[in-house]
Order: structure tokens, then sequence, then C-alpha cells
């Protein structure tokens, strides 16, 4: 069970051009930048290559290319190293801008693609459930992130709102 | 044993951070580690049936964050 393997995984379909782009996002991609916390999966944010033709985005060819490598598919998962993982394309800008301005980061001579600490409390922000409120309390208690980027992504996505009241809750102010 | 709340607030927040400056290879493991035990502890409640499943993530949608 390696994560590390997960992510060797993953490069090695980009370098296959089986997806033009990933980020990790989630708990994972989190204990980039906190502590580690426990999860159950590993959220891969993809960018896919639409169909020839097409404008349509169609993610077997990912399934079959893993499946080629002897993964095994449970649900919406695909058992990597005994992890369960979930590819997702993006589901709205928010996370487009994330996906596109994720950052390189070494780990032991393996590149990881990861979102920013700000997109991620940015998503954790518009999810909302008690556990993504739960991890942005998290990067604000740690200082990891750079407030005024944070704040800025915040008020283009129309969330300031939702700030305004998690700041209410939570910060007291 | 020092029943010092704030003291061991204190600590609790010394080690978080410890934990947060590990070398990111070694907060993967550390991952590792916690998903093998959440899997086992996960197979012996399945077998009693009690089990709470973790909902998947619905990203890119917005709740009130008012509430929960």
């Amino acid at each position: 069970m390696k994560i590390e393997e997960v992510i060797r995984t993953v490069n090695q379909m980009k370098a296959d051009d089986v997806i033009a782009n990933y980020a990790i996002g989630g708990a994972v991609g989190a204990t980039f930048y906190l502590e580690p916390v426990s999860t159950l999966d590993v959220d891969i944010f993809i960018d896919v290559h639409a169909m020839a033709g097409s404008s349509i985005i169609s993610l077997d060819p990912i399934f079959s290319y893993l499946r080629e490598h002897a993964c095994k598919m449970e649900g919406e998962y695909v058992i990597i190293s005994g992890w369960p993982v979930q590819f997702l394309p993006p589901t709205g800008p928010l996370i487009e801008e994330a996906l596109a301005r994720a950052v390189e980061v070494d780990v032991q001579g393996i590149p990881a693609r990861v979102f920013t600490a700000e997109h991620l409390g940015a998503i954790a922000l518009q999810t909302g459930r008690a556990k993504d409120k739960a991890r942005l309390l998290q990067f604000i208690e740690a200082r990891a992130l750079d407030r005024s980027r944070f704040e800025e992504i915040i008020s283009r996505y129309g969330l300031a709102d939702q700030w305004q009241k998690f700041q209410q809750q939570f910060l007291g102010s | 044993m020092n029943f010092d709340i704030e003291q061991m607030v204190r600590s609790k927040q010394a080690f978080r951070r410890r934990l947060a400056n590990l070398p990111i290879a070694e907060k993967l493991r550390l991952l590792d580690a916690m998903r093998e035990r959440a899997v086992i502890i996960r197979e012996a409640t399945d077998r009693e049936s009690n089990v709470v499943h973790e909902e998947s993530t619905q990203y890119g949608t917005t709740k009130d964050t008012t509430h929960g």
C-alpha cells in the first residue's frame, strides 16, 4: 500500500499521453501542506484529451489503460497499490484553475503535481461539508495559506459570502 | 503526568507542527500506515455490519456554510 506508487502510475499515464495533466487534491493534497490526516481515498484531478473530432470527454481510455496495467476497478474507484483512487475531471472553473496552477513537488525523486494550498482551501470552502470546513481551519491554524492570494481566489469565484460566514462561525470575526 | 490544560494544548500544537514539517515522503508513508490500520478496522466492523461509509466528495458544488 503506497501512495508513491499511485503518483508513479499517474506520472506514467501522463508520459503515455493517457491524460494531459493531473493534480492531487483532497486530503492527500492537503498533506503536502499540513499534518497527515487519515483518508480512505486519493483524489486525482485530471485534464483529459477530448475525443478526436469531438468536444466530448471520455474517461474510458483511462480505465482501459489502468485495466491493462492490472489495476482493479471498484465502483467509482480504481485500486492502485492498495489505494482507492478517484479520477476526477474538473467540475467547474475553480477546479479548472486549480489544475492549471498546480505546483510540482519532489517526493524523493518522484515529481508530484499538487493543488496549491490556496486552491485547496478555496475548494474546501466551496464544497462546504463539515470535514471540508475542518480542513480549511487546519490550513488557517497552520498558517499554510497566503491570505491575500486565498482571498483573491475567493472573491473571483463568488465565495465571499461563504468566507464571511465561515469566519463568523469559526474565527469569531 | 501534567494536567495543565494549557500546557497540553501547547504540546498538542507543537506535535501537529512537527508532523506538518516532516518531509513529504515521510508524511505519505504515515498516510499509508493510517490507511492500512483503517482497512483492518473496517474489515472487523464490516463483519458486525455497523458500517458508516464516507460519502464521495461532490466537487464544484456549493453547500450552505451556515449550518452543519
